[in-house]
């Protein structure tokens, strides 16, 4: 008793005068430990990444990334990126311009144009959609959406559009590029949607109205005033959308096809970076089958760091221009 | 008298949580000889079922339990190779580098199963559409390209076949099946085995590639014209067309179960590493009806295993007739193993110690 007495005593002051600096120092802690350990993550995945494609960036080189080849086959082995890369770019630059108005279309009309009755349960639906695991996503398109644009849309866009080379022969069997691209557009239109609705309700009313009193009409106000101002926020958005249909794996190997060749008619089959890895990494063949395959996750890896890092100088572009204000909060 | 009864009450509720108490005593008492030991496997889609079957029974049995997940024979040799399981299952042997990396692995054959090309004509019922392994391989090579080509005809004979472009399917991920069929076309194709080759993976000159067995199902189902190949467990189960193959003797065949038993009678010695091929079977007076893409499935584990009494165990259980028996009927399809491959399986078996 006497004991504890005489430490609340002599302890208990000092330690209520340092508790708030007792508290910052946690704070400090807790919160600096989890910026260096997500540094920390980020800088070892990168590490195992490269150590772990050692075998095939020694094997192949640099070559590796223009080279259309991939035979697992032992004893007649050759890996190469250029499809894979090719299919990325291809189905991601494709769903992005594809949900680019979409997205702001949606956007628009939850801020500015739809009655507020249907301001909430619209928001709400929209975002359900990015909650939709990507597995189930996949598997309606393969048993739905796929089949449908094979029998109903290829044909009409290959007979109204068939000189362009991207609208070819459509395919036979409902997965192809295109089913992927249009799976991606779906996954992504619910983040870039969202990240704008936000941006333009950061439009101060006071501008809107201005422009409103100044006799501006609706679409007049909305050009000369959300979209500048929203601008930067919105690329960012976008870049956003395209990360995120870059690293896609699950939903486009169920759709894509898993063809093996570069090859610019939609309705043919292909594969992404990203849909490759996942396909085929519990089946390696090889420890070079393995590298290969983790280079293909390298590739990916820097592609996704040069979005983010796009994404992040638009952003300080449009900031310095305009100055910090509230817009600037993506 | 409330009294009384409450009074009565009370001793009844004691008397029952006496009773419950000492039946919970004795049930404590009965749980240490009831201790389960537990195998964990992985790997392989195809004999997934069987071990659905096995599992269960092989609880029953002897006590102990088999937890199995079925993450594709690729995964399933890595899982082993990284000790992560007692146990791998593969559908294709190891390949020298696999080998290496597991270090003491043994591969058993422990069941045995076939591959089957499945189709999606519309108009034509299962087992109507036949086909040699030459003409499968033209087909997979992208040199027949409609189904009224002349050579799909000639085998065919008073079977209407449509003016249909052919769609082939292909399993996109690294599997046992596709191991199968790639042997079997590199044995009857020359250009094949030259262009392609043999793999759990290869590089497909063409076609649709799907995610596993069902990946395949759905698109041939959705896609008029389509052509794959598909575990014949899998096919039965799920009521799928497939095609009749022509054999070595010459006969057009279906995969059942004494058909792909008979292509197993090919085998007359095992060589060392238990890796054996039995696609395309040499013409055999005894066994007419061999199925021409029949294939070993295999258990691998390391020689070396502080599991090793009850790995032997349960090992030595699934080859034994009686466990053959539960994984062969109208829905599985898995043929039993012949002697000479039972006593080779149960050599390699008895290397392993703890």
């Amino acid at each position: 008793m006497a004991s504890i007495d005489t430490t609340s005593e002599s302890a208990r002051r000092p330690f209520e005068g340092r508790r708030v600096h007792l508290g910052d120092v946690v704070l400090q802690g807790v919160a600096g430990a989890a910026a260096a350990g997500a540094t920390a993550l980020v800088l070892l995945i990168a590490w195992k990444v490269v150590d772990g494609a050692r075998p095939s960036i020694s094997k192949f080189g640099i070559s590796f990334v223009w080279h259309d080849v991939w035979n697992p086959v032992v004893g007649r082995e050759a890996y190469g990126a250029a499809s894979f890369l090719f299919g990325t770019a291809i189905t991601s630059f494709v769903a992005l311009l594809l949900a680019a108005p979409l997205a702001i279309g949606i956007a628009l009309f939850l801020t500015e144009l739809a009655p507020r009755v249907l301001r909430g349960p619209v928001t709400s639906l929209v975002e359900t959609l990015a909650a939709i695991p990507s597995v189930v996503v996949g598997l309606w398109g393969i048993l739905v959406l796929g089949p449908a644009l094979r029998s109903h849309v290829e044909p009409w866009l290959h007979s109204a559009l068939g000189w362009i080379p991207l609208f070819g022969p459509p395919s036979s069997a409902g997965a192809s590029i295109f089913t992927a691209i249009v799976v991606l557009t779906i996954m992504i239109l619910p983040i870039v949607s969202s990240i704008s609705r936000e941006l333009f309700l950061g439009v101060p009313a006071e501008l809107k109205e201005g422009a409103l009193a100044l006799g501006t009409t609706r679409w007049e106000m909305v050009r000369g005033v959300v979209f500048p101002y929203a601008r930067g926020g919105i690329a960012a958005a976008l870049i956003l959308g395209l990360g995120r249909a870059m690293g896609e794996a699950i939903a486009v190997t169920q759709v894509i096809g898993g063809g093996t060749t570069i090859s610019w008619n939609l309705f043919n089959q292909g594969d992404t970076l990203a849909s490759k890895i996942a396909a085929e990494y519990q089946g390696a063949t090889s420890n070079l089958d393995v590298a290969s395959l983790i280079y293909l996750g390298l590739i990916l890896l820097v592609l996704s760091l040069g979005a983010n890092i796009a994404a992040q100088w638009i952003v300080r572009g449009v900031a310095r221009r305009h100055g910090v204000t509230r817009g600037g909060r993506a | 008298m409330p009294n009384l009864g409450t009074s009565i009450r009370i001793v009844t509720a004691l008397a029952a949580a006496a009773a419950l108490a000492a039946a919970g005593a004795g049930a404590a008492s009965a749980t240490p000889a009831k201790q389960l030991t537990t195998l964990n496997g992985a790997g392989s889609s195809l004999i997934a079922p069987a071990l659905a079957v096995w599992g269960p029974a092989y609880t029953k049995a002897a006590g102990v339990e088999v937890n199995y997940s079925s993450v594709g024979s690729g995964a399933g040799i890595a899982a082993i190779t990284a000790k992560t399981v007692d146990f791998g299952a593969s559908d294709a042997p190891l390949t020298p580098d696999q080998a290496s990396a597991c270090g003491d692995c043994v591969q058993i054959p422990w069941a045995l199963s076939a591959t089957v090309p499945t189709y999606n004509i519309p108009g034509l019922h299962s087992g109507q559409l036949k086909l040699d392994g030459p003409t499968l391989a033209k087909i997979f090579l992208g040199r027949i390209t409609n189904w009224d080509d002349p050579a799909v005809k000639k085998l065919n004979a008073g079977v209407r076949l449509p003016n249909l472009k052919i769609t082939t399917v292909h399993r996109s991920d690294g599997s046992g099946d596709t191991y199968a069929f790639t042997d079997y076309l590199s044995h009857v194709s020359s250009q094949w085995a030259s262009q392609v080759g043999t793999a759990t993976s290869v590089s497909w000159p063409g076609g649709v590639g799907g995610a596993k067995n069902p990946g395949v199902a759905a698109v041939i189902a959705s896609t008029p014209g389509a052509i794959g190949y598909i575990s014949v467990a899998y096919v039965i189960q799920n009521h799928l067309d497939w095609a009749r193959m022509k054999n070595s003797a010459g006969n057009f065949v279906l995969a059942s179960a004494p058909d792909i038993e008979a292509a197993a009678q090919s085998v007359k010695t095992v060589p060392a590493g238990n890796k054996m091929s039995i696609v395309d079977p040499p013409k055999n007076a005894k066994f007419k009806n061999a199925w021409p893409l029949s294939t070993f499935t295999y258990v691998i584990v390391h020689t070396v295993t502080p599991q090793a009494q009850a790995l032997r165990k349960f090992i030595f259980w699934a080859l034994t007739p009686k466990a053959q028996r539960l994984i062969n009927n109208s829905f599985l399809v898995f043929a039993p193993i012949p002697t000479v491959v039972l006593s080779a399986a149960e050599r390699t078996l008895n290397k392993v110690h703890a």
